[in-house]
């Protein structure tokens, strides 16, 4: 296909130098290193990330209440945070692996928070819809030119909770307070628990979990973020690292110039680019086929492909 | 022999206006009337079987210009019907955002009014448009302090054009520690230009006080030096915020007020006789034209103690700041005066704020249906609202906007003026005419009479 990585300036595999902030992240620990150094050297004064039940209960000013998270809500449901503080980065790092409405946030950002310089995180279809607010800012006056950096995370389709809590308390038979960490690889889900145990379930089992929304996305690496990252393509303990705009190109120059991450040129490692692309061009063939089938339902309103 | 003369639309101000005005020979005004000629909106109707959440937000959307003062003043008439006091902190950042919108309200009002004052020292006219020095630099002013008051306005309140913040009970929520911050230097720098610019204002209206004559497109015309007097006396509920019937002494008295009718108001149908093409902007109205004021004016006239008063920063600072001037320039002059007091103020509020201070009520009742009043001094004056609501919908609603007030207090002012500076008194009231635009009338027994203009 040849445009299912989206254009990019930069490839590369890395991982932070920071040793400590390794044991908290998911992989490369990319995003949360990105977003520390992005906010020691001002380049935003605050991010939008995905935390957990802990972090809202000991930071409730950072998190917006709604109905959909009033009463402090079960483990490991996201909530999107605002956050202004290394501390408060490293305490929501980590892959929730469920939907978190970090754009809900966004309007917030830039009001009752007084952020200027926004960093956002997400999902391929969450950039999308932070570019479409730049584009056409309806109902988010001045937000489109505070948002500073936007990262995006590889994303092939996301669960629900009720899924993840399906998964994790049926299919591993762990309690969900007891995970520490989940994670997709190695064509596998895993559950580790907190007492050492680990549970994998074939990939196989967790597509009926599968959040129908995502069938119909087309873009598996963030296309349209500053900086896109995922696991996917470099070694364990690795990331690998899109850096596609102007403003990703210069972030991702201090940090590299500042020694925030170590990097190997992703020609070098296994299994490569060649994976993200065979991984990109699975979904987008599987999610056009959905696409083709839509069309012929509804009144001839099939959504229009992104890449045309 | 009196002669009519008709400024139809009057330019420069928000909304859609006009002036008739009866002048004698040598032009000046013996009887004006100004009329509102927006077309009512029903706000009041749309309002009726709605929750009390959604009357204030229907309420601001009345007009953009101080959608704050209605959103709040909406808000507030609600609590104070559903008897709901709210937390001090929501308090504050209800202050911040009504003085956020007063600043950079007056902001805009002295982009519309330079073009009637003159450079100090020349016999030029101010262009805020020109890309020359002085104008250009007051222009850049202007500019970055409605910047600073809306960008407080969208902290405290959400939103800085309809906040969306404001709820009954309370406020949606509260700012963090970095906003109040933010809100702080904001207000700080908003300080020091409103001074500049209040000096600016203030020099080039009293150089315009002293001229014995102006030019209006091409007419030289004598200044009088009692442009704009008018003896029919000040109502301000606060000099910064407002009041409502929750209060202990309210400063406004539902009893004291009443309203009647245009028809019983305006003179009836005339006859245009007076024309005068050179008149910016197209001239007037063609000779022979019927006019009807009566007829034609979609506002009430609201009266305190039986007589139009005048409302708005002149009232505020006659009623709680001993200020005595009087006129056209005297108006404008007390509204520059509210410039530095009103970022003043906010820095107080700001500094008053607890950013981690509880802003919405533990409990808001559902209403009994009893009648609530709240009075919220917006830029242009006091706006009251009123409302009744019952087990959670409102049952009745009334605005009593600023302009409303003004429009028979300045129709009095114009008596005395030459015809061609009747727009300059005009617009030293600062005028919102569109939600100046009820028909909500009572007659002598307080009963809603017929409303002959809507049918």
């Amino acid at each position: 296909m040849g445009t299912e990585l989206g254009k990019y300036k930069l490839c590369v595999s890395a991982r932070s130098t920071n040793k400590k902030l390794l044991k908290h992240s998911q992989d490369g620990g990319i995003v949360t290193h990105l977003l520390a150094f992005a906010l020691d050297e001002g380049i935003i004064d605050g991010a939008i990330v995905a935390a957990t039940k802990e972090f809202a209960k000991a930071n409730p000013s950072k998190i917006m209440r709604d109905n959909s998270n009033f009463d402090f809500p079960e483990p490991w449901r996201p909530i999107p945070a605002i956050v202004t503080t290394k501390a408060d980065l490293l305490a929501a790092a980590g892959t929730k692996y469920n939907l978190s409405p970090n754009v809900s946030m966004i309007k917030e950002a830039t009001r009752s928070f007084g952020l200027d310089k926004v960093g956002i995180v997400g999902t391929p279809c969450q950039m999308q819809a932070v570019r479409k607010g730049q584009l056409y800012p309806i109902g988010l006056r001045d937000v489109g030119a505070s948002i500073a950096l936007a990262v995006g995370i590889f994303c092939m389709e996301n669960f629900p909770y009720q899924s993840i809590l399906q998964l994790v308390e049926d299919h591993a038979a762990m309690k969900m307070e007891s995970v520490k960490k989940m994670e997709i690889g190695k064509g596998k889900f895993w559950v580790y628990g907190k007492r050492g145990q680990v549970v994998q379930l074939p990939l196989k089992v967790t597509h009926k979990y599968e959040q129908p929304g995502c069938h119909v996305c087309l873009d598996y690496v963030a296309n349209l973020a500053d900086i896109s990252t995922g696991s996917v393509g470099s070694p364990d303990g690795w990331s690998t690292v899109f850096v596609r705009s102007k403003i990703g190109d210069s972030v991702w120059a201090k940090a590299i110039a500042a020694g925030a991450f170590e990097t190997q040129p992703i020609e070098k490692v296994k299994p490569g680019l060649e994976l993200v692309t065979k991984l990109a061009n699975e979904k987008i063939t599987k999610n056009k086929a959905t696409l083709e089938e839509r069309k012929t339902f509804g009144v001839g309103k099939a959504l229009r492909n992104p890449y045309i | 022999m009196s002669k009519v003369v008709e400024i139809s639309p009057t330019t420069r101000h928000e909304g859609h206006s006009k002036l008739v005005l009866k002048v004698n020979d040598a032009g000046i005004i013996e009887k004006g009337n100004w009329c509102s000629i927006t077309p009512v909106r029903g706000v009041e109707k749309l309002a009726i079987g709605k929750t009390p959440e959604q009357v204030p937000k229907i309420a601001s959307r009345v007009c953009g210009i101080c959608p704050i003062a209605h959103n709040l003043a909406g808000t507030e008439a609600m609590e104070a019907s559903i008897k709901c006091e709210i937390p001090k902190d929501a308090k504050m950042l209800r202050h911040i955002l009504q003085l956020a919108n007063r600043a950079h309200s007056i902001a805009l009002h002295d982009i519309l009014i330079l073009p009637d004052l003159y450079i100090p020292g020349t016999e030029v006219k101010v262009n805020p448009f020109t890309p020359e020095e002085p104008v250009r630099s007051v222009a850049k002013r202007i500019q970055r302090i409605r910047e600073i008051g809306q960008t407080i306005g969208q902290i405290a309140g959400g939103e800085c054009i309809h906040p969306s913040n404001t709820r009954v009970g309370g406020m949606y929520r509260n700012c963090s520690e970095q906003a109040k911050t933010k809100m702080y230097d904001l207000a700080k720098e908003g300080l020091v230009l409103a001074h500049q610019q209040a000096e600016f204002m203030i020099a080039v209206l009293r150089n315009y006080q002293k001229r014995d004559w102006v030019d209006v497109g091409g007419m030289k015309v004598p200044l009088p030096k009692d442009l704009g007097y008018h003896d029919q006396g000040y109502l301000a509920t606060d000099a910064f915020y407002g009041s409502s019937s929750l209060e202990e002494c309210p400063s406004w008295d539902i009893n004291r007020f009443k309203e009647v009718r245009p028809w019983d108001w305006y003179m009836g149908e005339m006859e245009i006789s007076l024309e005068e093409p050179k008149y910016p902007v197209g001239g007037t109205t063609k000779m022979g034209t019927k006019v009807n004021p009566q007829m034609e004016a979609c506002t009430g006239i609201p009266m305190y103690d039986g007589q139009p008063v005048e409302v708005g920063p002149r009232a505020r600072l006659v009623t709680y700041k001993n200020f005595d001037e009087k006129g056209t320039v005297g108006q404008n002059v007390a509204r520059e005066m509210e410039y530095q007091d009103s970022f003043y103020e906010m820095i107080d509020c700001i500094d008053a704020l607890n950013p981690s201070g509880k802003v919405m009520a533990d409990f808001v009742p559902d209403g009994d249906g009893s009648l609530g009043w709240a009075a919220n001094e917006a830029p242009r004056g006091t706006d009251v609202h009123i409302a009744r609501v019952k087990d959670w919908k409102v049952q009745y609603f009334s605005m009593l906007v600023p302009t409303t007030w003004n429009f028979a207090t300045c129709s009095a002012a114009l008596v005395g003026a030459p015809w061609q500076l009747a727009e300059v008194v005009m617009r030293g009231y600062d005028p919102c005419v569109s939600c100046a635009t009820h028909m909500i009338v009572l007659d002598e027994d307080n009963k809603l009479v017929a409303q002959k203009l809507i049918q």
